[in-house]
């Protein structure tokens, strides 16, 4: 799936999609789930936290 | 470059040249009446911005009809916030200026200015803040 299509799918550009891949941003709960949803896996299993 | 990053650069750009446009009128002639460079500048600045918006919409017509999504939003409200800063702090310096020097016309050309280089500054912080990611 390319990042357009991604972003397309979960509702942000391209280049928000860049910058959460790059760890440059870190997206909404609802678009962290969007993702996960989209991939079929939970949010813990996309995202990570590193306190 | 995002659709909104590419809006940005170009009416800074507008800004910038109008608003240098502006100052010259406004030197060459500091005692006209007030509103003399201000109706060409902003028949300038809309027309500008309407041709710019209208050439990126056809270029890019998908990202130009979406919304901003969450993070340009972030953006875009912290640019819109400094660029306040930079509105007020033009102003307090127009009215020491004003206190300093009391002319009207002055005044009034020192607050328009306040104003153009506020809405630069926004476009300068959106783009900043595009390319952080926020």
């Amino acid at each position: 799936m390319s990042q357009a299509a991604l972003g397309e799918a979960v509702g942000v550009t391209r280049h928000t999609i860049i910058a959460i891949e790059q760890g440059r941003y870190s997206p909404s709960l609802e678009t962290a789930f969007r993702i996960a949803r989209l991939f079929g896996v939970g949010v813990e299993d996309v995202f990570g936290w590193e306190g | 470059m995002s659709f909104r990053e590419k809006s940005a650069w170009v009416m800074g750009a507008i800004m910038l040249a109008t608003g240098l446009w502006y100052a010259s009128l406004v030197a060459h002639a500091p005692q006209a009446p007030v509103i003399g460079p201000l109706i060409p500048y902003v028949l300038a600045v809309v027309v500008l911005s309407v041709v710019a918006q209208t050439v990126l919409a056809i270029a890019s017509p998908k990202e130009a009809n979406a919304p901003a999504d969450e993070r340009e939003k972030i953006a875009i409200d912290r640019a819109g916030h400094w660029s306040g800063v930079v509105l007020g702090v033009l102003a307090i310096s127009a009215c020491l200026t004003y206190v300093a020097l009391p002319s009207g016309g002055m005044l009034f050309h020192h607050v328009i200015g306040a104003l153009i280089v506020a809405q630069l500054a926004e476009y300068v912080f959106q783009i900043v803040l595009f390319r952080r990611a926020v």
